[in-house]
């Protein structure tokens, strides 16, 4: 996107814009270089400051079974657990929704839109008296369900319009050879739009991964506990000690949704596939 | 992760031709109708076990003494109003309600939109370089998992943290953020680490825009502010709104990012809602006055929610 | 990138998730091997109770081959301790079958059913009748007379100080301060002298939870003319003189930059600074804290300090203007509880009379320097010969107070620690933060339930 015509003036105007744009990205930058050099120096401080000598030292400390690596694959079996859920209830729901003109339509999507809205740390605690009335407190299947009923409004909203913009023409042939809906749905129209799918699964994983406060306060046993609440409690008895290791235990908690946004904006949707979905 | 504004086809809105299968000719019967319905079972069983499940508790568990401990913990009692009569009278609930619209309208409203808005506008004529430096640092704020962008804040904002080495580089007096200005700490925190999703959203709406409009705007001073107030922001207007609903409703559930830098303290100057839940649930064990509270937002939450169906308008085009 | 892959890894998880044993809870299923879940606090500092448990594991699991003892550390401080193991007892499903449990919140827990009454195994173990001091097995007795905890330890709080910042700061030692007004003076003293020392700690504000209540605010109003609870009327004061003279004392410290800075000391974990680093760096002055303290520099401990027997001295915490009988103290301590929900009540029991029996009771006194509730470890030399300290922290369970043992006093303590963090971070004047104390206690037992003094 570079203009053809470089007046002097806009030159000048365009020097600005940059020099304000490298300014912002600088103050972005603070606090996640800190988290970088203080993973690398085992002396850091809360402050940002150049490694006296660079060391995996922090690294090695914190990577042991019981502190990261059982934690790590918590978070990978809630996350995962979670997407798939509601990959697979999105598609079912976005089939009906996107095919065929129902009455329900509307008021259906009313209510996923509405949703979408309502803040979910608003109802951690009604949720956890209903799980403990459950039964269901501790017990991560039914916190990856519940992680899934979250996302799935999103889910489901993405997921049409990935669908939407699957022609009809093709379901069609399917049709006429006397394939059932759900078979047109599972031949026919899913493998066209796997890298939809794709942006939806990772997205939802993505949020999963992060959650802090739904697994905080519904899953209690240390052996269950994914990664967020584990680096918490870390920060909680080392965290004004050992900012080094914080650090470093950090990075390796956000490394895998790093990695996975990155192939969900360079390999398989382009980078506004997310936000243009949500857009909607 | 460089801002390639490549869209894949299913964002935004379909072609309408696409959707209607074979519409003409069929009148569904109820019957047919209720059979292609069946698709949506899984989903809509976990969205009412789980999504209106809670509400409903919520508005139920309002009415109660539920505790954590005590006799009220082993036989509830129904106790009508009282959880939200205590919140009038109760000094920490107006706190807790002011400090949210606070931490609404700074770290949201103005402080994502403007700076998210005013990034994709720069972006937009910026050379490829430094296009890629600003969506990789802010992206990055944004993709990190919520509690480790706390810890980076944290840090950042501690009073041996990097904010103030740099105020002493320059010989200005430090001051411990997190302490005497901890609201301002955790708006500039939510900032940084939310502004990304508005830039993302403001780059694909320009992209809608013809290129020439928004970059003649920016590189054409005066009469480009003009032009980017009477042509390009009318044209974005749905985006805009749009946009606002979610930060918005984001912003509201913000939890994990102010328990971690202040825990809502010091005094509770930093206690939102979600923090005043927590504390007066969990903490005191009160869990039907928190679970009151925990009402009150989700009615909050539900307003926005409202307005943001209004501007939307799904289904509007069939 | 090749999308089958991608397209195929997400099933994987899933059924993993499904067939391992992440379902709804149930491990502990009756026939054949029985075991128990174990739940106790442990900190980077404090892990004391960690070493006791693991000890009595090894014992237990050793007497009784195919039982298994699951061990639950939560990594907590205090509060959060509090919350978790509220959380977990709130659903029988994830109640602990035995748990460690500070002493105030038996009675509550008992009332909300969490807790199984013990006096039947208890009449069958030897060493409660034997063994255990009388005045100690209140800690366990739930409202309706019946025991529902075993205790520990027990521990006294008096005044802490480093002799060679006292000698710097050219104070008397050994120092024997009379009146508060006394502990403000020595401490003016070391801040004009030593500038860049914390010249006295007292804990205050609601980060460091009970602690603040216990070692700072009720130090100082049990050593006035009034008290928290009025025990004859049962009822709760308030508007009494002693509670203003008590948070007017924390505003003197805080507000006079005679205590830490206040942002450091609103941090929950600022005890292990001050304890660990603080003290054996001739950085602090005096405290108000624990017998156990002493824990933190022994070579057990998490801050071995080989000298500190010789630097750091105790005094007893004299009453307000020196009224009788001179010194006060306050004392808790924390018990272990058997979950009322348990399935193997016979083996979590039995579990607690390994833990806490002779042996491992005196090492775990020791370790964390406790004053013991067990006779025959009071009597052992072992004990007495451990910690120079240890007889003077027994000698004040004297003039020592216990918490008023209503099943809302952990509430109540909630707004005590409210009103001390308004007033030590000037938010709020004593008379302000004192009136916004009485209208919480008001608005939490009633007004039927206070006493207006």
């Amino acid at each position: 996107m570079t203009t053809s015509i470089a007046s002097p003036r806009r030159s000048v105007s365009r020097g600005v814009s940059s020099a304000v744009l490298l300014a912002v990205a600088a103050c972005f930058l603070l606090p996640l270089a800190w988290l970088l050099l203080a993973s690398l120096d085992t002396k850091a401080t809360a402050s940002l400051n150049l490694p006296a000598e660079f060391s995996l030292a922090n690294f090695s400390a914190v990577l042991t079974p019981e502190q990261t690596l059982w934690p790590l694959w918590n978070s990978f079996l809630l996350s995962a657990g979670c997407a798939v859920i509601t990959v697979l209830a999105a598609v079912l729901a976005a089939y009906p929704l996107s095919r065929h003109q129902a009455r329900y339509n509307k008021p259906f999507l009313y209510g996923v839109l509405f949703g979408t809205g309502l803040p979910i740390t608003a109802m951690m605690v009604p949720v956890y008296s209903m799980f403990v009335r459950l039964g269901q407190l501790d017990s991560v299947a039914t916190v990856a369900l519940f992680m899934a009923a979250t996302s799935l409004p999103m889910a489901i909203w993405m997921t049409k319009n990935f669908m939407d913009s699957v022609p009809v023409s093709l379901e069609e042939a399917a049709w006429i050879d006397g394939a059932s809906a759900m078979r047109a749905l599972r031949t026919v129209v899913v493998p066209l739009m796997r890298p939809g799918l794709a942006v939806v699964f990772i997205f939802v994983f993505i949020q999963a991964w992060g959650n802090f406060f739904i697994p905080f306060i519904l899953l209690l046993s240390n052996h269950k506990q994914p990664a967020a609440v584990t680096v918490f409690n870390f920060f909680g008895q080392y965290g004004s000690v050992a900012y080094g290791q914080l650090a470093a235990f950090s990075l390796l908690y956000s490394i895998p949704v790093i990695v996975l946004y990155i192939l969900v904006t360079k390999g398989i949707g382009g980078s506004f596939a997310t936000a243009g979905a949500i857009k909607g | 992760m460089t801002a390639t504004p490549t869209r894949t086809g299913g964002a935004g809105r379909p072609p309408q031709a696409a959707r209607r299968p074979a519409a003409a000719g069929r009148t569904p019967t109820a019957r047919r109708s209720l059979r292609r319905a069946v698709p949506l079972v899984p989903a809509v069983v976990l969205l009412a076990l789980f999504m209106l499940g809670p509400v409903i508790w919520s508005v139920y568990g309002s009415f109660t003494n539920a505790s954590l401990s005590g006799t009220a913990a082993s036989s509830p009692r129904f106790v009508g109003l009282d959880n939200y009569l205590a919140l009038i009278t109760d000094p920490d609930f107006p706190n807790a309600l002011w400090l949210t619209v606070v931490f609404l309208l700074l770290s949201a409203v103005i402080g994502q939109n403007f700076l998210g808005l005013g990034l994709a506008l720069l972006t937009a004529a910026a050379p490829k370089a430094v296009r890629s430096v600003v969506a990789t640092t802010v992206v990055t704020a944004w993709v990190l998992p919520e509690i480790v962008a706390a810890f980076a804040c944290y840090a950042f904002f501690s009073s041996d943290g990097t904010l103030n080495r740099m105020l002493a580089a320059v010989n200005a007096e430090p001051v411990d953020w997190l302490f005497t200005y901890p609201m301002a700490a955790v708006i500039l925190a939510n900032i940084w680490r939310g502004t990304a999703f508005s830039m993302m959203i403001y780059e694909a709406a320009l992209n809608d825009v013809a290129p020439e409009i928004t970059e003649a705007a920016v590189i054409d001073g005066a009469g480009g502010w003009k032009r980017l107030i009477y042509v390009t922001v009318p044209m974005i207007r749905n985006s805009i709104s749009t946009n606002l609903m979610l930060i918005t409703l984001q912003t509201l559930s913000v939890f994990t990012l102010i328990f971690v830098m202040t825990s809502g303290g010091p005094n509770q100057r930093s206690t939102t809602l979600p923090i005043f839940a927590y504390a007066e649930a969990f903490g005191l064990g009160k869990v039907g006055y928190g679970t009151a509270i925990a009402t009150v937002m989700l009615l909050i939450g539900a307003v926005f929610s409202i307005l943001y169906i209004r501007v939307l308008k799904p289904g509007d085009n069939s | 990138m090749r999308k089958s892959v991608l397209w195929a890894a997400p099933a994987i998880p899933f059924l993993v998730l499904a067939a391992s044993g992440c379902a709804p809870a149930g491990n502990d299923a009756e026939g054949g091997d029985k075991s128990i879940t174990v739940a106790y606090q442990t900190t980077a500092t404090y892990t004391q109770v960690d070493k006791l448990m693991k000890k009595a594991k090894e014992d237990f699991e050793e007497a009784n081959p195919g039982s298994t003892v699951e061990l639950e550390p939560i990594q907590a401080e205090e509060n959060d301790y509090a919350t978790k193991l509220a959380l977990m007892q709130r659903s029988p499903d994830t109640a602990p079958d035995v748990f460690y449990e500070d002493s105030f919140r038996v009675r509550p827990d008992a009332e909300a059913g969490y807790l199984l009454a013990l006096d039947e195994h208890l009449a069958e173990w030897e060493d409660w009748d034997s063994a255990f001091i009388d005045s100690a097995k209140q800690a366990g007795l739930g409202a309706d007379g019946k025991t529902y905890a075993v205790p520990m330890g027990t521990d006294t709080r008096a005044l802490w100080y480093n002799t060679e910042v006292f000698k710097e700061a050219g104070l008397d030692v050994p120092w024997e301060p009379k009146t508060w007004d006394d502990i403000l003076s020595a401490a003016e003293k070391i801040k004009a002298a030593i500038p860049d020392a914390v010249p006295f700690n007292i804990y205050s504000g609601t980060g460091m939870g009970e602690a603040a209540s216990m070692q700072g605010f009720e130090m100082l109003l049990y050593g006035t003319d009034d008290t928290l609870y009025d025990t004859e009327e049962g009822k709760w004061v308030v508007g009494s003189q002693g509670f203003r003279d008590s948070l007017q004392f924390i505003s003197d410290v805080y507000g006079g930059g005679l205590g830490p800075e206040v942002a450091t000391a609103l941090d929950s974990n600022y005890y292990q600074q001050l304890n660990g680093e603080g003290y054996p760096t001739n950085k602090v002055g005096a405290s108000i804290d624990g017998s156990w303290i002493a824990g933190t520099w022994l070579e057990t401990g998490p801050a071995p300090w080989p000298e500190w027997s010789e630097v750091m001295a105790v005094a007893p915490m004299p009453t307000q203007n020196g009224q009788e009988p001179g010194a006060t103290s306050m004392s808790g301590g924390w018990t272990l509880a058997v979950g009322a929900n348990t399935k193997n009540p016979d083996m979590a029991f039995d579990f607690i009379s390994t833990a806490l029996n002779k042996d491992n009771t005196l090492s775990f006194n020791k370790d964390a320097s406790q004053v013991p509730v067990r006779r025959d470890v009071a009597e052992d030399p072992s004990f007495t010969e451990s910690s120079p300290v240890n007889k003077f922290f027994s000698d004040l369970v004297e003039v020592t107070h216990y918490r008023p043992t209503t099943s809302d006093y952990p509430e109540i303590s909630g707004s005590i620690q409210q009103a001390m963090e308004a007033v030590m971070t000037g938010e709020q004047s004593v008379e302000e933060a004192a009136d916004a104390y009485d209208d919480a206690v008001r608005n939490l037992v009633g007004d039927d339930n206070v006493i207006e003094k």
